[in-house]
């Protein structure tokens, strides 16, 4: 941890009890992505957080990605992801794998908030077994024909009318490999299938289903070699998971503030809750399991990149987060049970971290693999 | 225009705080420490008025080295450069006034702004004392500041009402809590920080005649709140101000 860091921990804090928190029921509420309230993190350079400066990026590492997804969440887990959606799986994904026309053209857009951007990679009919996808691109002269359609894209549509992200980070396949492209609005075949509405939690960010009927993408939007994305993909799915993980430590954290404020004020039976063995339970294992998933993210995000671990955070870390809110609901009875005291909020919200940037399956099912691939040396 | 300000590293103000064996100090392990929040304000405005009327912002600061972090903070937040008199010992508000003095004498700053007080000792007098060993008029607790050519005209909150003054520069102001609302530091602003030039110096090197005129004899905590008590009715709390509180 560097004096760096640690002052943009500060400053996060200090912006997030200002500016994220007074309207996070609200947003939660009314499922609204608050486009204004995202330009103001853009402000601050949060859109373009690990994006070379020269593209107006702010030339931070992973951990100190890691710290603005903790922070954040610690507000407003919803409005964090369409930040993750945006700065992990868009900007940081084009600054990584783009060429220097591609980064040069839709980088200071995506930094500055002037352009949304999302990836698109889950399929209705596939989701953990990507490799499986049906979205196909056909090369034709100077384009590539897009056919297909992706489920589940967080920030895939900006508002109620049904407007489509500014930059979409498409796979496709082509043959039997997997190529990236970058979609626009310009694009002709590219459209919004739905906003799925009615979410259980994280709903302060937009989610679509995204269709490509026929579209035309010029060559140049295409990232990489053709059939060579793969290997970034998964880089990317690292980077996604880490963030999320880190999501769960906002949450977590969050949690904890509030069972532990309310236990030790709200009395029963002429005591404390807090002096209770059965909320003491509460407490000191949501504590230390807490504790625990930090120490884990914090030592996989200072460490190059794996997906034995990105995968690991995860499973603690939402597992975690969903307990962790669980027991703050608990501890506060009643009033667990309402909005204004915001851990129902924290428990739906954490519920996606099982199932969204990999279900708890999908990691099992890493892991294991993993493990079996270096014979259990670790 | 070259503005100096001043940065001091304080113990939070969310902080419990508790005193220490001596008695005569404040325990500082574990303690949150942050930058003087009418420092933070007076940051904020030296950045302003050099972006409007170009020129460079100094931030001093004078303490352990730690006081460093408060420094970058400062120039997280845009400062140019940041200056850092190390000192041991704490020093008395006379001591202190001095450094600033020699130190406002070679950086020859067209204002020198400082915050009114720092929350910690609430003492406010560094700035006037400053202002009146470099010779400089004063406007302190201001709430606006216009620059006019050679003069800065400063609205300051007075009692009961508002004070407009006309202050030559080079000039010491002071800042209070209405002034503005400090800027978050931006991350480009925290990773250019790193890079900008803070000069760390001994104190010693400074050779000033530092002789304390001030020592605290002993710090005391408010006395602690009883419990509030719920009385029948008016006869009985009559007869308890009366008898046990002894008021009225």
């Amino acid at each position: 941890m560097t004096h760096e860091h640690d002052l943009l921990r500060k400053t996060l804090k200090n912006f997030v009890a200002k500016e994220i928190e007074p309207g996070a029921r609200l947003r939660d509420k009314q499922e609204f992505f608050d486009l204004k309230l995202f330009r103001k993190l853009a402000d601050l350079g949060l859109l373009g957080i690990t994006a070379p400066g020269t593209y107006g990026g702010s030339d931070m590492d992973t951990l100190s990605a890691v710290i603005a997804h903790e922070e954040l969440s610690y507000s407003d887990p919803g409005l964090t992801l369409a930040y993750l959606a945006h700065a992990m799986l868009c900007v940081n994904n084009l600054a990584v794998n783009g060429n220097e026309a591609q980064k040069k053209y839709y980088l200071p857009k995506l930094c500055t908030g002037e352009s949304i951007g999302c990836m698109a990679m889950s399929e209705p009919g596939v989701g953990t077994d990507v490799l499986g996808m049906q979205t196909t691109a056909a090369r034709h002269g100077d384009h590539y024909l897009i056919n297909g359609r992706k489920m589940w894209i967080t920030n895939g549509v900006l508002d109620d009318s049904g407007k489509p992200a500014d930059v979409v980070y498409l796979y496709a396949k082509t043959g039997s490999k997997i190529s990236t492209f970058i979609v626009t609005p310009e694009c002709s075949g590219y459209s919004v299938g739905q906003k799925i509405k009615d979410k259980t939690g994280m709903r302060a960010s937009n989610t679509a289903e995204l269709v490509f009927d026929n579209c035309r993408v010029p060559i140049e939007n295409r990232v990489g070699e053709e059939g060579d994305s793969v290997k970034h993909m998964m880089r990317n799915l690292e980077l996604e998971r880490l963030t999320l993980a880190a999501m769960g430590l906002g949450i977590g954290k969050r949690s904890l503030d509030i069972m532990v404020g309310y236990a030790t004020e709200r009395k029963a039976f002429g005591k404390p809750l807090l002096e209770f063995g059965q909320i003491q339970q509460h407490l000191a294992d949501s504590y230390a399991e807490y504790q625990a998933a930090k120490a884990y993210v914090y030592q996989t995000a200072t460490k190059p990149s794996s997906r034995l671990d990105s995968d690991g955070v995860k499973l603690i870390c939402a597992r975690m987060a969903k307990k962790t809110a669980d027991s703050a609901m608990q501890v506060l009875g009643g009033n667990g049970y309402v909005a204004e005291y915001v851990a129902e909020r924290l428990w739906r919200d954490a519920k996606l971290l099982e199932i969204g940037g990999g279900t708890l399956e999908a990691h099992q099912k890493n892991i294991a693999g993993d493990l079996e691939k270096c014979g259990g040396k670790f | 225009m070259k503005i100096l300000v001043t940065v001091k590293r304080v113990t939070d103000y969310e902080a419990k705080l508790q005193i220490d064996s001596s008695g005569t100090g404040v325990k500082l392990d574990g303690v949150n420490m942050i930058a003087n929040p009418f420092d933070e304000i007076a940051v904020e405005e030296a950045l302003r008025l050099v972006e409007k009327h170009g020129g460079e912002v100094c931030v001093l600061s004078i303490g352990s080295g730690e006081a460093t972090t408060q420094l970058r903070a400062a120039m997280a937040m845009g400062a140019d450069r940041g200056i850092l008199i190390k000192a041991a010992d704490k020093l008395d508000g006379v001591s202190i006034s001095k450094i600033i003095t020699q130190i406002a004498q070679e950086e020859k700053p067209d204002i020198l702004l400082m915050g009114k007080q720092s929350i910690d000792d609430d003492s406010q007098q560094i700035a006037q004392m400053v202002a009146e060993r470099l010779g400089f008029g004063q406007a302190t607790q201001a709430n606006k500041v216009v620059i006019e050519g050679e003069w800065a005209m400063v609205v300051r909150e007075a009692d009961g009402g508002l004070e407009t003054l006309s202050v030559k520069l080079p000039c010491v102001i002071t800042s209070d809590l209405r002034l503005n609302e400090p800027r978050y530091a931006s991350l480009p602003g925290i990773m250019k920080a790193k890079k900008k030039p803070l000069d760390e110096r001994e104190l010693a090197s400074l050779g000033l005649d530092l002789k304390a005129s001030l020592s605290i004899l002993k710090l005391e905590l408010p006395p602690k709140k009883q419990a509030g008590e719920i009385l029948p009715d008016v006869a009985t709390l009559v007869s308890k101000l009366r008898e046990v509180e002894k008021v009225i």
